[in-house]
């Protein structure tokens, strides 16, 4: 092997019930000794309509893809409750497991996960693409050359359009606004800073559409480094908004402050037939970036990044937030 | 021999008459604002401009029309004064408001209405006792950007209200203003610009019920840096995230609010009607901001908030920003600052106290 010609690594989809499955597929087919050789979704219409996309085969049984053997790792984005199930059954398998956010809906959960997969002697990668986009490493690289000074305080945000279907049906999902956009900024951060969310003090609530879950939350944490960060994790974006929302942080320091808008880079797009106007990215998302990280950890055998315990410590921090919800008192996150 | 008639304020009747008589009490950077900003205006005479630091107040005299005066008392004894425009330090509001109130003067004062709560309720008191109106400068109601959000949210347009982002940014103040940046004496940032945003959203969305705070108003940071962020919960339900900064390079406001049936935004930065670039040599250094913002169109808010107080006075009509509103949102921006020092949220109860 050379290093022009990478290892291949075969790739199995296990479900599009969160859409950025074919984000992620996408950027699996643009790198070179990665092929996807199947896919499955719960809804075989789904699946059948994906494999022609993907131009690949599709299994109507989960298990079936798990026994094949043109598969060493799969992509999973079910429903964030049956994330569990599936990369267990995927690490008894011997596939690796690259998994979309949040890693699970219970701490239980994520850890039999990080269990699993280290019994079965495969890797797992929670799906954080934020890491792996361009601006995200220069604002890591600016905090750390020290480019504002000692780093003092962050004001940060994802805010987003309410996704609907599954992603408000608490049995499913787990959560709403809270569950779902916790976890990227929170990932970023530990990344970033390199320290843990010790406290939470969170506002939660449901005002904006008629679902069971939260889809308005507001959540002010500090870091093991001292540095506290607000976090607006809201579906504030009305269903007219010309993108899906974003993610923003604002680290204020000694000596300047620092803004990150990860989805800024967009051409204004007004269609006159159509009677839309949207703003669509002109670069990478970081799809690409972060498959590539798990193929190349698969391949040379190194640690996932972000790994498993990575995308635990996210969902700890979510959880600790709806507890200081029903508290209303600020709560100590576990790790 | 009439000095011993105890003073009466002046009433919309004298007043409708003749110019309203200001005496302007603090001729630093706010008072010389309002001071040369209503020095034109046919209803207003600028009758003093006091201040400790005599020569400054003679400039401003000067440049206004008035007197100058080291003496808040000769301006209080000119019985051609009917109202005073504080403008002092945050801790001297109290002493002044009540001198003036005993002199039976109208007062302006400029936010926050005191250090303290207590300091505010009592200058209520005194103005209430002497039957002169008391207006505290909270201006961002009289910028024309938060008095349209006011009417679309007051319209119903938006819907219940979910989620509100307010933010005002500047640059570190403590270099060149010491008193402004002494937190125990002036609260820091909470107290010079959070105090805005408090104002403006109780204004907008009512009481609040509970809030928390974070920021480095109580660390090592402070004496170079201040920075607050607060989560606010409205009685009515919305959530609030209010940043306030002394650690950015330029100005800035912004505020977006989320209700069920949409969401406005507005950000001084994009609202620039005229933005000036200049362009230097390369490797040289520009001694002024290359990029400078402006709205032309836009009259001056501090006019349009003073111009309203005079109208007040010569109709009798109730000022917009009360004294309860001020104390208001000092009570706020204290708990804000016990919120960060102790780490806990703080509550209130419905008459708007802390609760125990």
């Amino acid at each position: 092997m050379t290093a022009t010609t990478p290892a291949l690594v075969r790739i199995g989809i296990v479900s599009f019930a969160h859409h950025h499955n074919y984000g992620f597929a996408t950027g699996a087919q643009t790198l070179p000794g990665v092929e996807i050789t199947a896919v499955w979704d719960e809804d075989p219409a789904a699946a059948a309509a994906a494999a022609t996309q993907f131009g690949t085969s599709f299994d109507t049984d989960l298990d079936k893809l798990l026994a094949r053997d043109d598969v060493d790792a799969v992509i999973i984005a079910s429903e964030n409750v049956n994330h569990a199930r599936h990369a267990i059954a995927a690490a008894g398998a011997g596939k690796h497991v690259l998994c979309e956010k949040p890693l699970a809906t219970t701490a239980e959960d994520a850890q039999a996960m990080v269990d699993a997969c280290e019994r079965g002697g495969v890797k797992l990668q929670t799906a954080f693409p934020i890491r792996f986009i361009p601006a995200s490493i220069a604002l890591r690289n600016a905090i750390r050359g020290g480019v504002i000074g000692a780093p003092l305080a962050v004001a940060a945000r994802n805010p987003g359009t309410c996704p609907q279907s599954w992603f408000v049906d608490p049995a499913l999902s787990g959560g709403g606004a809270v569950m779902d956009h916790t976890v990227h900024v929170v990932d970023v951060l530990r990344w970033i800073f390199d320290a843990e969310f010790v406290k939470v003090y969170a506002e939660v609530s449901t005002r904006i559409h008629d679902i069971p879950v939260d889809d308005t939350g507001l959540l002010m944490m500090k870091m093991s480094n001292g540095i506290p960060v607000s976090l607006d994790t809201s579906w504030s974006r009305p269903g007219n908004w010309p993108t899906w929302g974003g993610v923003m942080i604002d680290v204020i320091g000694e000596e300047g402050v620092l803004s990150l808008d990860a989805f800024a880079d967009v051409l204004e797009v007004a269609e006159t037939g159509a009677g839309t106007y949207t703003w669509r990215p002109t670069d990478s998302v970081g799809d690409a970036e972060m498959v590539l990280g798990f193929v190349n950890a698969i391949r040379n055998d190194t640690p996932t990044e972000p790994s498993g315990v990575d995308g635990l410590r996210a969902v700890q921090v979510t959880l600790a937030a709806y507890e200081s919800a029903r508290l209303q008192a600020p709560v100590t996150i576990a790790t | 021999m009439t000095t011993h008639a105890p003073p009466r304020p002046a009433t919309p009747n004298e007043l409708s008459e003749r110019p309203v008589r200001l005496a302007v009490i603090g001729a630093g950077g706010m008072g010389a604002t309002h001071a040369t900003g209503i020095k034109d205006d046919p209803d207003v005479e600028i009758a003093w401009v006091v201040d400790l630091d005599l020569p400054r107040a003679e400039h401003l005299a000067r440049e206004t029309g008035a007197r100058a005066t080291a003496s808040i008392d000769e301006a209080l004894t000119d019985h051609g004064v009917d109202a005073v425009l504080i403008a002092l330090p945050t801790s001297w509001h109290r002493i002044a408001t009540e001198a003036a109130a005993r002199a039976a003067k109208h007062v302006f004062c400029e936010k926050p209405i005191a250090r303290t709560s207590a300091d505010g309720r009592a200058m209520v008191a005194a103005c209430d006792q002497a039957g002169v109106a008391l207006m505290i400068g909270h201006v961002v109601r009289f910028f024309p950007e938060y008095q349209r959000i006011k009417e679309i949210i007051d319209s119903g347009e938006l819907g219940q209200i979910a989620t509100v982002r307010a933010s005002r940014t500047n640059p570190p103040v403590q270099e060149r203003s010491s008193w402004f940046a002494d937190v125990e004496k002036n609260g820091g940032v909470v107290l010079d610009l959070m105090v805005h945003e408090l104002d403006t959203l109780c204004w907008l969305f009512g009481d609040v019920d509970r809030l928390f705070a974070q920021g480095l108003t109580f660390t090592d940071a402070q004496p170079r840096r201040d920075y607050a962020m607060a989560s606010l919960r409205f009685r009515a339900g919305a959530i609030a995230h209010v940043e306030s900064s002394w650690a950015h390079s330029t100005h800035r406001t912004s505020i977006e609010i989320a209700g069920k049936y949409g969401l406005i935004k507005y950000s001084s930065d994009k609202a620039s009607t005229l933005t000036i670039e200049r362009t230097v040599a390369l490797n040289d250094k520009l001694d002024r901001p290359a990029r400078v913002h402006s709205r032309p169109a836009m009259a001056s808010p501090h006019l349009r908030e003073l111009r309203h107080f005079v109208q007040c006075l010569q109709t009798g009509e109730a000022v917009l920003i009360d004294g309860a509103a001020g104390v208001r949102a000092i009570t706020l921006a204290n708990a804000v600052l016990d919120s960060m020092r102790a780490g806990k949220p703080v509550f209130f109860n419905e008459d708007g106290s802390v609760a125990a």
